[in-house]
């Protein structure tokens, strides 16, 4: 095994702790789901531990650290919902690393308040929208959401629902 | 020093062996030409040991001192429902070892299953070295992918056990896959149908060229060829309880007759429309007269009596490709496994369910074993030429306060992988924080597998909220679990492997193998499938019987005269096997022809079986004196510096060996005295949990 692959092992290893999960697997912010299994095979060629069994123990363990990195990384990358926690913990500055379990959790968090609002206001029109639906009263769930979303123009929970009355409306 | 490494798939009911030479593939076959050897273990009166299809013909005479399907018993706690089934199903005798571990008794002895597993792996490697002439040392060993850590460390164990440097445990699809797609610069999705013997694991991989990613993998361990045996068992003892009023599966020996003639059914109905069972004389009622089995079953029928079976198999599919997040339309290849796979009911369901012909290519007993070969070669060489991405198969959970298990890393997670989370003792100046580790999908913890209990003590004790233990879990290569605490106050770290849960400590494993019975195992050769075996049972003794090896039907067929079975198809196969009415009619040399014969038919390396021949019996266990443990541990190096965390690690072991002292840890500071090894075997069930969840992952 060449020196040039353990120095370059050693040096990732010092790092890896400073680098963002796009840019230990070195890829773009935007990259596509092929592309990061791509960069995925790539990366698990350098430093897969089976390809460095013949280095040295240190260089070796070093190499299993990234291995176990690169592998989180993909795994939060690739799940679109994981990945939307995660961009959102790095925006908020609240970590270069998310445990999987959080960004599941988180994600569901995010959902739910797609789903229940984020304004009081929001909240409230929904409420009423959902009770114009038991009764159903489809004009009134309409206008009640188009009021939900005056509060929240970027609920896309808000927006499905509007677009499920319209078609049950016509 | 020893350049090759072999792949060794051992299987429930049958292991082969193979090796990767020069970019050649080869398996070896075995002294009698066959490709496969039973996983079977026949422990003999006079104390020596046979392994491979003689010892699986010595089954229907000695039943209570022949081991078979001990892979559906390795790694497994004796509670558990796995061993209750097994037990209700074999004549040996499961009994309990330390810690809620399971042992086979025989005679006098108790052996652990890495030990049993152990036997067959040494008959695999003894294969590998006759055919290669060469020392063998090394090898990759596949289990299934579903195995939980426990049953993988413990089949580690059986590895070292062996003699053998495990360079890999690998998972049986990962490796079909490899064998299939190795070398081929394949750009395909494929999924991997493995219906073993107890087993069934379906796989889906992405293979890019060089690099094999297990896109995802589900598993039943319920569910394999097996219950296809016990499902026909079932058909043949209810129609003669209907008929005679005796319930055969009393009696045992009657009983292993039922079972080799379930098998052999199974295998018929594998090439023929129509099986004929005739069991003559399959026991003797109260009044002493004989009975006789005979039971014709058509494919038709064996297909309504497995449908349920092979339906559950096509559930799981489901749910891996979900997993995999794939549509059978996704795939471009679907490679079967095992050989129950053979089975034209099996394969008609797998067409229908994948919309697509499996490959025809590839041989479902020997692909598992070959792609280890594969990997073992490539772990040696200096190029690596494929690389596995592989996951794990079940959720990797903490014991948490209210009898729950808290996911730490979900299944299906490429490995290997680190994730980790802060504790707080659940009172405040708590001295030391108990944790339990355990895998499978269930949020009650008591329906998970226990992997391990672990005690950290030693932090400085505070308020509960001012306190803190980082706890990581690693899952490595190989799938094995690894939990590492520390205290991030002071930095320091302590870790450990939960090996101990899977039962043998290091020094138990030298233990087990200075007392060394693998040198009592008889070399399998030609000559010695004429065992006469072990007739305690006088109901038996009356009837002599010999097991023929018959290459035109490329499986032991045992045919006899007195209280034997017969198995023919409607056109009469049995014309095919060799017909020995009376063991007194065979003379020295027609044995020696007939043995020299099976051998023949193998041209491979003029294997002399005499230049084979028995084991040294040097070595036996009797004369072995037992390590001193005390004295050992007292040289073996201390564990790692722990400072301030002081880790505990509490012996769960479901396969401690017996040995005196074996309870003890000679690593004094991971040591389980045994105090606490009491406390630990009281404490199995207590769901008083005493850690709570806390930290920013469980908060934010």
């Amino acid at each position: 095994m060449s020196d040039l692959s353990r120095l370059e092992i050693e040096a990732l290893a010092k790092i890896m702790d400073e680098l963002d999960y796009y840019r230990l697997l070195n890829v773009e912010k935007n990259v596509s789901s092929r592309d990061l299994k791509l960069a995925y095979y790539q990366n698990s060629r350098t430093y897969h531990p089976d390809a460095n069994r013949n280095l040295d123990a240190s260089t070796q363990e070093s190499c299993h650290q990234i291995s176990k990195a690169i592998t989180e990384a993909y795994c939060v990358l690739r799940d679109p919902r994981k990945r939307q926690a995660y961009d959102a913990q790095l925006e908020a500055d609240g970590g270069l690393r998310i445990q999987l379990a959080a960004a599941r959790a988180a994600h569901a968090r995010t959902e739910s308040d797609r789903r229940m609002g984020t304004t009081p206001q929001g909240k409230q029109f929904l409420l009423k929208a959902e009770e114009d639906v038991r009764q159903d009263n489809v004009s009134g769930a309409i206008q009640n959401l188009q009021m939900a979303l005056t509060f929240e123009p970027g609920n896309a929970g808000f927006k499905e629902m509007l677009e499920e009355l319209r078609k049950k409306k016509s | 020093m020893a350049k090759l490494a072999i792949g060794i798939d051992l299987g429930t009911s049958n292991s082969c062996v193979s090796i990767m030479r020069d970019q050649k593939l080869e398996v070896l076959p075995n002294a009698f030409g066959e490709k496969t050897t039973a996983s079977v273990v026949a422990f003999h009166e006079d104390g020596s040991i046979t392994v491979g299809n003689a010892a699986r013909a010595n089954i229907i005479h000695d039943p209570a001192h022949t081991v078979s399907s001990a892979k559906r018993l390795i790694g497994r706690y004796h509670f558990s429902e796995e061993v209750r089934k097994a037990q209700a199903i074999c004549s040996y005798e499961i009994a309990e070892g330390p810690n809620h571990g399971v042992r086979i008794h025989i005679r006098d002895e108790d052996f652990s299953l890495p030990e049993i597993s152990a036997m067959v792996l040494r008959e695999m490697k003894q294969i590998a070295e006759a055919r290669l002439n060469e020392e063998v040392t090394k090898a990759v060993i596949t289990v299934p992918a579903y195995f939980n850590d426990n049953q993988r460390q413990a089949t580690k164990d059986a590895g070292q056990i062996a003699g053998l440097e495990v360079l890999r445990i690998l998972n049986e699809p990962t490796a079909a896959a490899l064998a299939y797609g190795f070398g081929k610069g394949l750009e395909q999705k494929v999924a991997i149908y493995d219906l073993g013997g107890g087993t069934f694991d379906i796989s889906v991989l992405e293979i890019g060229q060089d690099v094999f990613e297990v896109l995802a993998t589900c598993g039943d361990t319920f569910l394999g060829g097996d219950d296809f045996d016990d499902r026909i068992l079932d058909l043949l003892a209810d129609g003669f309880v209907a008929k005679e009023g005796i319930n055969p599966r009393n009696d045992p020996f009657a009983l292993e007759k039922l079972k080799v003639a379930a098998e052999a059914a199974k295998k018929t109905l594998s090439v023929e429309d129509e099986v004929e069972v005739r069991i003559p004389d399959v026991l003797v009622g109260e009044d002493g007269e004989t009975r006789s089995l005979e039971r014709t079953i058509t494919s038709e029928e064996f297909g309504e009596l497995v449908q349920d079976l092979v339906g559950r198999t096509f559930k799981v599919c489901d749910e891996a490709l979900q997993q995999a997040g794939l549509t059978v339309r996704d795939l471009d290849g679907i490679i079967l496994v095992g050989g129950p796979t053979r089975l034209p009911i099996i394969r008609d369901a797998v067409r229908n369910y994948f919309q697509r012909e499996p490959q025809a290519d590839v041989d479902p007993d020997e692909v598992v074993a070959m792609g280890a070969a594969i990997h073992a070669a490539s772990l040696i060489s200096a190029e690596q030429d494929a690389y596995l991405l592989d996951v794990t198969p079940l959720d990797l959970r903490i014991g948490v306060a209210g009898g729950l298990a808290e996911p730490i890393i979900e299944r299906n997670t490429p490995v290997p992988i680190e994730q980790s989370r802060n504790f707080s003792p659940f009172q405040d100046f708590q001295e030391s924080v108990k944790l339990k580790v355990y895998q499978g999908d269930s949020r009650q913890s008591e329906e998970n597998e226990l992997l391990g209990q672990f005690e950290f003590s030693g932090f400085t004790p505070g308020p509960r909220s001012e306190t803190s233990i980082e706890v990581r879990f690693e899952i490595n290569a190989d799938g094995i679990v690894n939990v590492i605490a520390r205290d991030p106050e002071s930095g320091q770290q302590a870790s450990t492997e939960i090996t101990l849960s899977s039962g043998l400590s290091e020094s138990e494993i030298n233990k087990i193998m200075s007392r060394d019975r693998g040198a009592d195992i008889r070399v399998s050769e030609p000559e010695t499938v004429m065992v006469p075996g072990d007739l305690d049972a006088p109901s038996f003794e009356a009837s002599a019987s010999v097991a023929v090896v018959t290459e035109t039907v490329g499986e032991v067929v045992e045919e006899e005269d007195e209280g034997g079975l017969e198995l023919a198809t409607r056109d009469d196969a049995a014309d095919d096997l060799a017909d020995i009415d009376d063991i007194d009619d065979i003379d020295e040399a027609e044995l020696d022809a007939l043995a020299s014969e099976v051998v023949d038919l193998d041209d491979a390396n003029d294997v002399d079986p005499n230049a084979m021949s028995v084991s040294d019996a040097s070595g036996s266990a009797d004369d072995t004196v037992p390590l001193d443990f005390d004295a050992v541990s007292a040289e073996e190096p201390p564990g790692p510096a722990i400072g301030k965390l002081k880790l505990k690690t509490v012996a769960m072991a479901p396969e401690l060996p017996t040995a005196p002292g074996a309870d003890k840890d000679p690593n004094s500071s991971f040591s389980a005295d045994d105090a606490a090894a009491q406390e630990v075997k009281e404490d199995l069930f207590d769901r008083s949990d005493d850690v709570d969840l806390s930290g920013p992952d469980q908060e934010e």
